[in-house]
This record gives structure tokens, sequence and C-alpha cells, in this order.
């Protein structure tokens, strides 16, 4: 009764500071033309449009009205998601639900960001405006100001990750070592990824420890860039996909579980917040849906390999093991093993991840879109040396409450 | 479509200029309100999906702090960014693809937060029209009333002639916003203009208000409800940008409502539709949607408000409920729609209830001149 959805082709664009060459509609239509022209589709063939990105780091509202032409939507069904940081994980599954539903078989995907062309200094600070508007409630009702000040402390991405991290320490015994490991990692990956942003070939450990702390644990070296660029997927249903892809990238399970806000604004809805935000129930709850959905039992035998959503390198550690592919407290340990490199026995961000580049909208759509690679045998330079069968795609966001996981693989599953 | 797919669940909050409550209390009391309507529980639910804007909202991530008031924890959810119809449209696919059966859909706006006209502003083209700074939506709307006015012989009596309709339905329903049960046409006529023509009671009202759908499997709709409303059929399109249609024509309303008439089987709208409700955002939308959703031929639009085709008590009533220009909540605004046309196929619509209803439209727009829309065909059985 399941309609059999796969990917059939990928487009992104090169990821930099600034993107001055272009202008949003140009930068989204070269991501859109590159699937297009990967997966030999028509414009003429494609039925519906799913977008998003996150539209206070560009200054535009609703985007798509204004550059839907500049992809050739004008004429068709156009859904705008919009999730934060989870937006291009939750755009993809837009992409699958649209084909699956049998009301469309062939969509395009797109999910993007030019943080370059707003005055935020970027998505590390322009996520203080998740808790702008209580000023106007706390101001308009004559309550305390404690909700606003609350949510900027915080710090936004960074402030967030910072506690996440030394609850993370706390709870599996690794150090900030690990944490120069993995954004070492991620930037020895990213040059073997023309499309990234942060390349830096042969980088070590010991080059990134020593840059200096920022916020305690975080070093300079591990905090991700703010990028402008752009990734889509064509997404379509079997017949046309077994036509199209000489192999397509199945959608077998996905999920997207939203879990609590951070723990200080739950704080103030009465202290019956999250304590611990590296827990993620949200993140462990999306993966065992998306797991029994794909019929896989043991994700540390059956996943290939995984684009985590990492943004902060103590990320990458977490949502390994909330995602099962490594017991609780143990990613640290593989990491050590060099179990999760490029040729390791699961290879986690082989194309240096959001660590290396974050256009944030698009951010989780190249997990996705990195999975399909890695399956199809496209991606080149960083191709994991094994055969990829399941990989599985993640996305994380909102005030760390907001996950995606979605597994793709060489066939499409029971 | 490869599932039946009824509505069995819905709530709406009393819609009004300020509503003196936080969006979260707001939010939760309809989405509350809507799992007891659909005498359900929130562990019934599989997934939710909500509308609101982050402009509109006047925050990033606008759905972010909302996770528990919609129900959403612990839940596989999501949210798109425009009008309570396309979230609809997304919690039906999430249904119709097999893997959830039952779906909580929300969508508000507080008006009242930041002015939704001066949010329009940044929806246009950021590097010329914007920098002009002449247009928003109302501009954009008066320009576009003159274009069809001139071209149908529209005078601006039948403008304020659909005023009057909506604005007094709009008096009997107990969440609308606006109402004026004795407003008269010379009233509308004389009401404030903005943009020439458009006047203050020829444009919606700037609105709080949230609504909540719940939708459900033929399977389990069947154990919740005596009364499902099914969806028969469903289209949506977006038009070119505002600068390069025609917006004389509302031609995505009229794809999507074709899409919607042939998966409903439906030929011949007027004969076979006993309600619509549309999202007017203006007065002459309303003429102009009466033609692309097929009721009349091009430019005759006039015709049906003249000889009151379209009153609650004509023989093809349009906005029983007072449409858009009864409240505005401007993200709810295609969803509540989506409600009143559901209301009137189950007779729960009370004083505005329209005798017989088998079968409703419901329209729900997003956009400078309307420039996407979504259809839904509704039906009792």
């Amino acid at each position: 009764m399941k309609r059999n959805v796969a990917i059939i082709g990928c487009g992104q664009t090169k990821h930099s500071s600034r993107r001055r060459d272009v202008n949003v509609a140009e930068l989204v239509s070269e991501a859109v033309f590159n699937a297009l022209e990967d997966a030999k589709v028509s414009l003429r063939e494609v039925d519906a449009f799913v977008v998003g990105n996150m539209p206070g780091f560009g200054g535009i509202a609703q985007p798509e009205q204004w550059l839907g032409d500049s992809i050739g939507a004008a004429g068709k069904p156009v859904l705008r998601i919009a999730t934060g940081g989870t937006t291009g994980g939750s755009v993809g599954q837009g992409g699958y639900y649209t084909v699956a539903s049998g009301l469309h078989d062939v969509v395009v995907a797109v999910a993007w960001e030019k943080h370059s062309d707003s005055k935020e200094a970027g998505a590390t600070t322009g996520l203080l405006h998740v808790g702008l508007a209580n000023f106007f409630h706390a101001s308009a009702y004559g309550l305390s100001l404690k909700n606003l000040v609350a949510t900027s402390v915080v710090g936004a991405a960074a402030g967030v990750a910072v506690y996440q991290a030394t609850f993370y320490m706390y709870r599996s015994g690794c150090s900030i070592k690990h944490f120069d490991m993995v954004a070492a990692k991620a930037r020895r990956n990213a040059a073997k990824n023309k499309y990234a942003h942060l390349q830096w070939p042969g980088c070590t450990p010991e080059d990134i420890a020593k840059t200096e702390i920022i916020t305690y644990p975080f070093r300079y070296g591990h905090v991700c860039p703010a990028s402008d660029g752009a990734s889509a997927i064509v997404v379509a249903e079997e017949t046309v996909a077994k036509k199209k892809a000489r192999q397509p990238a199945w959608f077998k399970g996905l999920a997207s579980y939203s879990d609590e806000e951070n723990q200080l604004q739950s704080e103030n809805m009465g202290g019956v917040g999250v304590t611990d935000p590296s827990e993620q129930r949200g993140a462990w709850l999306s993966a065992m849906k998306a797991y029994r959905m794909a019929g896989i039992r043991d994700p540390q035998k059956e996943i290939d390999m995984a684009e985590i959503y990492q943004p902060f390198p103590s990320q990458e550690l977490i949502f390994s093991e909330r995602l099962g592919l490594f017991d609780e407290g143990t990613a640290w340990k593989a990491l050590e093993r060099g179990e999760t490199d490029i040729n390791g026995r699961m290879p986690l961000d082989p194309s240096g991840g959001v660590n290396a580049t974050n256009a944030i909208g698009s951010s989780a759509m190249q997990r996705i879109l990195e999975c399909a690679l890695q399956i199809m045998g496209k991606a080149e330079e960083h191709q994991v040396p094994k055969k990829v069968h399941n990989a599985v795609a993640h996305g994380w966001g909102g005030v760390t409450n907001y996950t995606t996981v979605t597994v793709l693989g060489d066939s499409p599953g029971r | 479509m490869r599932r039946r797919v009824a509505i069995v669940g819905y709530a709406q909050s009393h819609h009004q200029h300020n509503m003196q409550k936080t969006r979260e209390d707001m939010v939760f009391e309809v989405c509350k309100e809507a799992l007891h309507n659909a005498g359900i529980l929130r562990e019934d639910l599989d997934t939710v999906v909500t509308a609101s804007s982050d402009f509109l909202d006047g925050r990033t991530i606008s759905s972010v702090f909302l996770s528990m008031a919609v129900g959403a924890f612990m839940k596989d959810e999501s949210k798109v960014e425009e009008d309570g119809t396309f979230a609809l449209y997304y919690a039906l696919m999430r249904i119709l693809a097999g893997s959830h059966d039952v779906a909580l859909v929300e969508a508000h706006t507080q008006g009242s937060t930041l002015n939704p006209h001066q949010v329009t502003c940044f929806t246009l083209d950021p590097l010329f029209d914007r920098q002009i700074g002449v247009l928003n939506d109302i501009a954009a709307a008066a320009l576009q009333a003159r274009m069809y006015m001139n071209r149908h012989s529209v005078s601006e009596k039948h403008l304020a002639m659909v005023a009057v309709k909506n604005i007094t339905n709009a008096a009997k329903n107990p969440y609308a916003h606006r109402k004026m049960p004795d407003l008269s046409v010379k009233e509308v006529m004389s009401s404030k203009v903005f943009y020439d023509p458009i006047r203050e009671l020829t444009m919606s009202p700037i609105s709080d208000g949230a609504c909540a759908v719940i939708l459900a499997s033929e399977e389990k709709a069947k154990k919740f409800t005596d009364k499902p409303v099914w969806i028969e059929g469903v289209g949506t399109c977006q038009d070119s940008y505002l600068r390069d249609r025609n917006i004389e024509n509302l031609d995505s309303l009229q794809t999507a409502a074709r899409t919607a008439y042939k998966m409903a089987g439906i030929k011949n709208p007027l004969a076979e539709l006993d309600v619509a409700e549309v999202s007017e955002k203006f007065a002459h939308e309303e003429l102009m949607i009466y033609e692309a959703l097929g009721l009349c031929k091009k430019g005759q639009g006039k015709n049906l408000i003249e000889k009151g085709t379209t009153r609650r008590d004509g023989s093809m009533p349009v906005n029983p409920s007072g449409g858009a220009l009864g409240a505005d909540p401007v993200c709810a605004t295609g969803l509540i729609r989506v409600i009143e046309a559901a209301k009137q196929i189950k007779g729960e619509a009370g004083r505005y209830q329209v005798p017989g209803v088998r079968r409703a439209l419901a329209h729900g727009q997003f956009g400078i001149c309307a420039q996407k829309n979504t259809v839904y065909i509704l039906g009792g059985n």
C-alpha cells in the first residue's frame, strides 16, 4: 500500500561566506537546475515544489512568492515549510510526503540560506529573535521581563550548545580534545567536498587546539561558519525513479519528533523544562520510528554511514549515540579509534557536515542530499570506500527541540 | 486519492483585534477544544502540522515555543509558513502516504503584534519593488481592483454590496471579528479610503485568531464520529510574482479549483456545490473568485451579487460565515473557511446555517493579490 519514493537527482551550490556573484533567486535556481540536470528531468516533468529557508536571516518574507518564477514554480503547487535549523530536513521530508501521498509524482525540494544579505551576524546570533515577540507580550501585559532576559542570556545557538556540550561531557566522560578531533575531521573531509565552505586539507586536532576558547567548552575552531548556499533534490515515485536513475536513493523511513523547548524558557513556563539538553528524546524517538519504517533492527550493523547535523562538534558525538549508531557515552571512543573517519567502520559526515558548511535553512537538506550521493555513488572525492546500502540523515534545530531523521537506502526496502 | 480522509473535529477562537491573550494561550485553547470536539485525546494524534509566519509572529522560528501548546510534544510534527489550508494539505499528504492516521492542523496569527500589511512589504522583490517603497498588499489590491472594474464595468457599489453581504453575515457568527448587523451600502461607500477604491469596509480587518482541525483516515474517522466530513477534492497552485502576472485574473485559483473539481468529480460547480467559503481579503476579490471557481463566466461576478445568488438565502451562498471581511487572522483565515464549510455540512452553523448542505467548497489564499491558492471540496457522505 505504501508508495515507493526515491531521490533521483541532487544539486547544490558552492558555499562561501558571501556569494556576491548571485542574488537569492539566482542562488536557489543554481541548486534547482543542478538537481534537474543530475536527475535528467525537465522542468515540464516537475509536478510540484517544496521550498524553505529561515526567513529572518535573509530578510525576505515568503521568498518563494518572488523567486518562484526563477525556479519554474509558477503555475504549480508550491509548499513552503520552515522549522528553524531543521528546515532543510523538513523540506526534504515534505518532498517525500508530497510524492508518497500519490497527489504528485515528481517533486523538487529546495532549501537555502543567504546569510550575507542580512544584517545579522549569522545563525549564531540571529536566533536571539526566537524570543523577540515575548518582549511585546511582556510589555503589553505588564509582565516581568524575565522571559526576555532568559531568552537573551541563552546566547542563541552557541549559548544552547555550550550547555548541551558540558552536559554531554559529564555524561560520557569525553573532553575538549575530542571536540578538536571532530572539528579537524570536518575540515579535512570538507577539503574533499568541492561545494563545502571551510576546507582545510590535512587539518589536525592540534591545529584546532591552537585556537582560543570563546565560550567554554568551545574554541573558535569548533564553531561552524555562516554560509551562503542552496541545495535541492528531485524526488520521484517508483516508475519514474527506475527509468531515470541507475541507482536511486530510496526513502526507507523518516520522522520528526518534537522535544521540549530549551531549559531557560521552560523554567519560565513553570520550571518543568528540560534539565539535560543532551538527552534529546526527540532524536531518539525519531530514529526509532524511522528505523522501524525502514525495517532496520540493529542500526549499528545495518547503517553504513551517517550525516549528522553538527554545527558544534559535540553534536556529532551526541546525536550519533541518540540515533543508535553507538552505545550511550561511547561515540568519542569510536572517534579515537578512527571508526568515524571517511574510511572507517561508521563514517560520520564524510562531506564535512554542518561544522564546515552552514547555510542554515539548507544544512539539514544537505544531510539528506549527501546520504543520497553516497548511495548513488556520486560523492566523488568524499565517497566512502565501502558500499553504502543504508544511510541516515539527521537534522536538528528549534531551541534544542526539533529533529528530523531520514533513512535512505539502495533498495526501496519493505 | 489513495485513502479517504475526513475532518472529524475543529475549533476556532473568538477572533478580535487585540485578544489580550498570549499567543501560547490562544493556540492551546483552540487545540484542546478541537480534540474535545473530535472526542479524542492528545495520545490519539500521530502527527501535528501548524501554520504560522516568522514575520507575522515577530520572531524567528514562529512555531518553536508552541510544541506543547499545540500538543506536538513527542509527536511527529512540522510547520508550513503560509495559510492554514497549506498546513491542511501537508497533513492530508502525511495521512495519504499511509504513515499516519490522525493529524491535528493548527493555524494562527495575532495581527495586533505586527501590522500584517507592513509585513507584506517584505514579500516584495527585495531588489526593486521593496526599494521603491510604493507597494504593499493594499496598494496592489487597489491596482487589481481598478483593472478588474474597468475591464468588466464593475462599480464601487458592487464592491460595497459584497462587503454588506459578508459583514452582515458575520454579525450572526459568534466567532467573527467585525459585526455590523445593520451595515448599508451607503455606509460602506463612505468609509475611509486607504488606496482608491479600497476602503476600510471593503478590506478585511486586522484580527487576532487561531483555529485547529483534526483529520483522520477512513478507519479512524468511522471510529471517532458518525458524521465525518470527507475531503473529496483538493488543489493548490502558485501564480507568477506580482510583476510577471496579469493581476486582473486569478489564474492559480482557477488551476487549483479545476484540480479539486476533477478529483471530486464535479463538472458544474454552480449546480453541484451547495455553499462556498472563500478567503476574500478585499471585496473585489470575491467577485474575481466567483469567476475563477467557475460559478459564473468571466466578468459576470457582479451579476451574482446583484441578483443575490450568493446571499445566505440565495441559490449559491458564498461566505455565510462572513468570510475574511468578517475576520482575518492571516494564517488562520483559510483554515477557518474549511471549518465553516464543514460546519455547514454537519448542520452546526447555527444562525447562519444554509439548509441542506451536502457539498461545500473552501478556499484559502496567501500572498499579494492572492498569488497562492488552495481549494478543498468537502462532502458529507
